[in-house]
């Protein structure tokens, strides 16, 4: 009985997490300027891989055909969706404040930039 | 349990959001554009190392994507350093 939900609702959480990264490639290849698709990429690595491998976790621990390492895989997951929870934030914005003081990427479709005025292209469009 | 059938119906989806940010890592006109490509990509094979761990049944898989996961972040944060201040290293 609490096996089955277990596995169920990894499944889901893996479902949703293909789910979830496919609307992150769209919006990825979508989006007009870096930091619009940063927003879309974040999307990607919480709720496309963040959850799915928490719910990899889940259904290791109910599934038994994996046999005596069936415990060490779910740890080893939450581990890692752990790691990735606290870390791809944290990397995102390292980038996103490198590409705005280099002036790598400019904010093309501008309303107002208070960091740096000179970065803000106005026009274009929504 | 149905969970191989399950798998083997959603890592499609994977594969498809694996095309779109290789054209987006491939394409990208500045170069943090390139850095979030390999950056998805890179969280997309994490994913996948460990849904393809329980769909073979494999537990070892699992052991590859916590590097890669560590791994992913030195790359942001080597890239992040060497814009701002021209110097390669942590």
């Amino acid at each position: 009985m609490i096996e089955e939900l277990l596995v169920y609702t990894g499944l889901g959480l893996i479902a949703l997490g293909a789910f979830a990264q496919l609307v992150s490639g769209i919006g990825v290849n979508r989006f007009r300027n870096f930091y619009l698709r940063l927003h879309a990429a974040t999307i990607g690595s919480i709720w496309g891989c963040v959850y799915p491998i928490a719910g990899a976790g889940l259904v290791a621990l109910g599934y038994k055909e994996l046999g005596p390492y069936s415990t060490f895989m779910a740890g080893a997951a939450f581990v890692t969706s752990f790691l990735i929870l606290i870390l791809s934030p944290a990397g995102s914005h390292a980038l996103a404040r490198a590409a705005h003081k280099t002036r790598q990427a400019l904010v093309e479709p501008c309303v107002h930039d208070a960091l740096d005025p000179s970065m803000c292209v106005r026009g274009g469009g929504s | 349990m149905f969970v191989q059938e399950f798998i083997a119906a959603v890592i499609p989806l994977y594969l498809v959001a694996t095309v779109l940010y290789l054209y987006r890592a491939l394409k990208g006109p500045t170069i943090p554009d390139h850095v979030l490509g390999v950056d998805l990509l890179s969280y997309n094979l994490a994913v996948l190392f460990i849904v393809l761990g329980i769909f073979f049944e494999e537990p070892i898989l699992i052991v590859t994507a916590i590097p890669l996961a560590l791994w992913i972040y030195a790359l942001d944060i080597y890239v992040a350093k060497y814009l701002e201040r021209k110097v390669m290293g942590a």
